[in-house]
């Protein structure tokens, strides 16, 4: 699914690069559950948003369902991750003036899909998720594993392949975290749904089939279980 | 889709409530502004269209000069229109107008009828002026017949039907209504309550028909196709080659002009019937209209990049989850749709509201059914569109462009990158309402100065009363009387006021046709009007009783000798000295002599330079009395007057008021201005200080650390209002920079206008700018002071 090939990206400043990402190689097949372990500024996030085509990289290749990624135009590989890609992010990132049901219904407004289409979706993810009690409430209501339930319902709305996490637990406290994690798992096996998370935690490490170690912008190495 | 976008809308407004209320309250204000200000320009550029045959009609001026001097006027004598009728086919037809005041008498009562037309008998054929009842060929076509308009007939008649009733006008006879009309709309230059036949008038014979004796307005009505220059260029010819060769007019010039009807009220300079507009002062509102909702724009503008920063956030996660730029463009202009069309719905309501104040303050008759018709509605609309695209077009563009990447990196600060932009846009505002306060303070102090400046006679404490007919014939005992009233100090006649004088005449040295002699405007006195006026003698003396006598019509006027009092311009075109020309005979037809010569005073207004002036005596050319009071119990003393007027004028109801009253009528557009410009020019500083405030407000925010730190550093609580106020004072000095040129060349050449003017001092400058520069103060100041005060501590643990 995901084919990384001497991927690099660096920022020159003064004159010198300094590489964000280094001749990076990566194979993700379709369905598997990968965590990316690193310390503070080693190119986790980055990874991330390259991988999410939120970001642009500098030299490699990169290949998504036998699509070249960095030979698309934007506007076809914002098609591409809008179809496939879902995100997922730390500081939550729901819109504050929207209501729970509203950020949840965001993405398949952008999609233009129909308004019954679109309700029949909202009210299945909000029935899933236990959530269909607070459907009115806006996010400031709300505690941060709930927020953050919201956020992967969102992500989930539009039937991704992939979903993406950026410390999803990072904001939470252990109970919530180790909830948000249970649920990753079970959309990985249930529903077959490949998840990639940067993580600082040993420990939501270990639900991922393969832990890659990344060290200034380098893959150091790669666990697999 | 877009409900959503709505939605999201509503409730940032709801969320961001100063930002909001500063932004609904500015384009509140800017759109009602355009909406009063259109339907101003829509009435003024809408006068006369409702004439269905306004294309092919047009009205005459005549044109003479006299020596040097050229005169213009409206206005013909009665036989240019027929006899120009005789002699071209073109012309198809044509109406004479003049309009008097009459005492209208039916059964009992007495009514004074101040617009009273005489109009030739094409008048409703020619003009749009709808006939509810009668013929429009026949209801003018002989003497003594009158058309009511709908007003005066329900005043007179109540619901009956008037039609064959008769009117009595005095010693001018009875009149036959045969006719009512609709009332003259408000956009007419043509205005009147009864329109009675021209012919009725002893002139109107076609032997009395006479080319100098200017006092009626003509229009012609021409063939569909004849192009006005080309009747001109004929009519012109005709005058040169003809008339000019018959007995009585060898060696005249008279040259008349054809304006189009429709040109008349915004491009001619000579006022008909009804006060001119000025289409000079069209495109002055129009720009009004626009710098205002500009100046409201700019708020908008400044407060949403202001307020982006934290919108990025948002604006990101909807990139993230496929959010394409036209989309998030259509967000925003959601949003400022919203915003606009509050505004809109308040703008309405508020310039409905104020349609009373507004017309009182441009003189104009609008009324709601104005506001609320579907090409205004349109309009408005097709307006708040506009607005909320251009308000939120640059916030839109850049925010929507914006790179994910950028927006997702912390740090990026698009409040920081809008910030030039904003900068600009803050000089732009307050560079208009610097300009504005400067064009006001100008237009206020030349008013003031209008109003105040020494006439060269005195105009305060005179009462203006109209001379009847009745009373000339034993008007020395009727003075007497009044004189006998306590508190009156002196009495005097004359033609007209001497706050505008147009009678035209001409005199010359000599009586030898050959002397051109000068053109001059002159005014028929009794003998107390100089002293009365209090107006200066430089050399000779006034009129005496002795004097009336030499006015002798006997044997055929062989005898007839005038005596006059001229003015220094008058002697100076002479070519006298004051001295020299006293005892001097001079010709105005029949000879006189030169009694006395008296300081040039201003008898017109100050738009124009004060012309030569003959004075002559003669009492039965008086119209209007004038009764100088001490003022001490000036309501017993008009009593005593009222009682005595009634006792010898009957049949006509008793009038007066202050000769300053028909000064300050010279001004009205002046004043017109004034008002306007304060009116506007304040809301401009209202709306540009809301604007700041909220800047203010945000920039604070955006500092709190910044101060918090410097506050532990040991800044003191002025170094922090220094520190945040120094930027927009900044701000406020460019933009003063700016406008002062600007509010000088543009003062200069509305000044230009009036010969008689302030001179632009540079106080004015300086007053404005210290004005602005206080507001701006106290506006950037309260939220200085209080990030200034706040405690440090708290500042920095939230951060």
């Amino acid at each position: 699914m995901i084919d990384l090939k001497h991927v690099s990206k660096w920022l020159t400043i003064g004159g010198v690069r300094t590489f964000l990402l280094k001749d990076v190689n990566l194979h993700i097949k379709e369905g598997e559950f990968v965590s990316i372990m690193g310390p503070s500024g080693s190119g986790k996030s980055t990874l991330l948003n390259v991988i999410g085509m939120l970001d642009e990289f500098d030299e490699g290749e990169y290949n998504f369902l036998h699509e070249t990624v960095n030979k698309l135009k934007e506007k076809h590989r914002s098609a591409l991750y809008k179809r496939y890609i879902g995100f997922v992010f730390q500081a939550y990132h729901l819109i504050d003036e929207l209501t729970v049901y509203e950020n949840i219904e965001t993405p398949l407004i952008y999609t233009e899909s129909k308004t019954s289409e679109r309700k029949a979706i909202v009210a299945d993810i909000l029935d899933r998720f236990q959530i269909v009690g607070k459907k009115d409430l806006f996010p400031t209501q709300l505690s941060g594993g709930q927020q953050q339930l919201v956020g992967i319902a969102r992500a989930l709305v539009g039937k991704p392949k992939l979903i993406l996490a950026d410390e999803p637990t990072g904001n939470l406290n252990s109970k919530q975290g180790e909830e948000i994690m249970d649920l990753f798992k079970k959309l990985n096996e249930e529903d077959g749904v490949t998840i990639i998370q940067v993580t600082h935690s040993e420990k939501n490490a270990e639900y991922g089939s393969r832990i890659i170690h990344l060290l200034d912008g380098r893959i150091e190495k790669i666990e697999t279980k | 889709m877009f409900k959503s976008f709505f939605k999201t809308g509503w409730r940032s407004i709801k969320k961001h409530r100063m930002y909001s209320f500063i932004n609904v309250f500015g384009l509140t204000i800017g759109i009602a502004s355009c909406i009063l200000i259109g339907l101003y320009i829509t009435d003024e550029i809408s006068f006369d269209k409702f004439n269905t045959n306004a294309g092919s009609i047009a009205r005459m001026t005549m044109q003479y000069s006299e020596g040097s001097t050229t005169t213009q006027t409206a206005v013909t004598g009665t036989k240019a229109g027929p006899q120009l009728k005789r002699t071209f086919s073109f012309i198809e037809d044509f109406a004479r107008l003049i309009n008097t005041t009459r005492v209208v008498k039916l059964d009992d009562k007495l009514f004074t009828e101040k617009k009273v037309l005489y109009a030739d008998s094409p008048f409703f054929k020619m003009f749009s002026f709808h006939l509810l009842s009668g013929n429009p060929s026949t209801v003018l076509n002989a003497p003594n017949k009158v058309v009511l308009t709908q007003s005066i007939s329900t005043k007179y008649f109540g619901t009956s039907d008037p039609v064959g009733k008769t009117l009595n006008f005095g010693d001018r006879g009875d009149y036959e209504v045969t006719g009512v009309c609709e009332n003259a709309p408000g956009n007419s230059q043509i205005q009147f309550d009864l329109v009675a036949s021209f012919s009725s008038l002893p002139v109107a014979k076609i032997d009395a028909e006479e080319w100098w004796t200017a006092n009626y307005i003509t229009y012609l009505k021409l063939q569909d196709n004849k192009n006005t220059a080309d009747a001109e260029k004929q009519i012109d010819a005709y005058m040169r080659n003809t008339v000019s060769k018959e007995p009585g007019m060898t060696g005249s010039n008279l040259i008349y002009h054809l304006e189009p009807l429709l040109s008349v009220h915004l491009h001619s300079a000579l006022s008909g019937l009804t006060p001119n507009g000025n289409i000079n002062y069209i495109y002055i509102m129009l720009a009004i209209g626009i710098l205002i909702l500009a100046i409201a724009c700019i708020n908008y503008t400044n407060l949403a990049t202001a307020q982006s920063a934290s919108r990025l956030g948002e604006i990101g996660m909807r990139k993230v989850m496929g959010a394409q730029r036209w989309q998030l463009f259509a967000q925003f202009i959601g949003e400022s749709i919203v915003i606009t069309f509050i505004g809109l719905a308040l703008a309405i309501f508020i310039s409905i509201e104020l349609l009373p104040i507004f017309n009182n303050i441009t003189g104009k008759a609008l009324t709601v059914q104005a506001v609320l018709a579907p090409l205004p509605i349109a309009a408005m609309l097709l307006m708040a569109l506009l607005v909320s695209f251009i308000a939120c077009a640059y916030p839109a563009f850049v925010l929507s462009g914006t790179g994910l990447s950028k927006i997702l990196r912390s740090g990026f600060s698009f409040s920081k990158s809008g910030g030039g932009l904003r900068k600009s846009l803050i000089v732009v505002q307050f560079g208009i309402s610097l300009f504005l306060v400067i064009a006001t303070i100008i237009v206020q102090q030349q008013l003031h100065y209008m109003q105040n400046k020494d006439l060269g006679y005195d105009k305060d404490h005179l009462l203006v009363l109209p001379v009847d007919n009745s009373i000339l014939k034993d008007y020395e005992s009727y003075k007497a009387a009044i004189n006998q009233i306590p508190g009156v100090q002196s009495v005097a006649s004359a033609y007209e006021t001497p706050t505008y004088i147009q009678w035209g005449d001409g005199v010359r040295k000599t009586n030898a046709s050959a002397d051109k002699g000068i053109s001059v405007n002159a005014i028929p006195v009794d003998q107390d009007f100089v002293k009365t006026m209090k107006i200066h003698i430089l050399a000779g003396s006034d009129f005496t009783r002795a004097d009336l006598a030499l006015l002798d019509t006997s044997n055929r006027w062989k005898n007839y000798w005038y005596s006059f009092i001229i003015n220094e311009s008058a002697v100076k075109q002479l070519g006298w000295s004051p001295q020299e020309a006293v005892g001097k005979t001079i010709y105005k037809n029949f000879p006189g002599t030169v009694k006395a010569v008296v300081q040039d005073f201003h008898f017109s207004s100050l738009h124009e330079p004060i012309r030569p002036l003959v004075i002559f005596l003669n009492n039965d050319m008086l119209y209007t009395m004038f009764v100088r009071v001490n003022g001490s119990d000036m309501q017993a003393t008009i009593g005593h007057i009222s009682a005595l007027w009634k006792a010898r004028v009957p049949k006509r109801p008793f009038e007066y008021h202050f000769l300053n009253d028909d000064y300050n009528k010279l001004y009205i557009a002046e004043q017109k201005t004034a008002s306007i410009f304060s009116v506007f020019a304040g809301l401009a500083i209202i709306l540009a200080c809301l604007g700041l405030f909220g800047l203010a407000a945000f920039t604070v925010v955006q500092r709190t650390k910044e101060i918090g730190i410097r506050k532990v550093m040991g800044a003191g609580t002025v170094n922090i209002i220094n520190l945040l106020c120094k930027e927009f004072l900044q701000l406020v000095g460019i933009a003063f920079v700016v406008a002062v040129p600007a509010g000088w060349l543009a003062s200069e050449k509305w000044l230009q206008d009036f010969a008689y003017r302030i001179n632009i001092s540079w106080m004015v400058f300086l007053m404005a700018g210290a004005g602005v520069l206080l507001i701006t103060l106290l506006t950037v100041g309260y939220h200085a002071v209080k990030a200034a005060m706040a405690n440090p501590v708290k500042s920095l643990r939230t951060e």
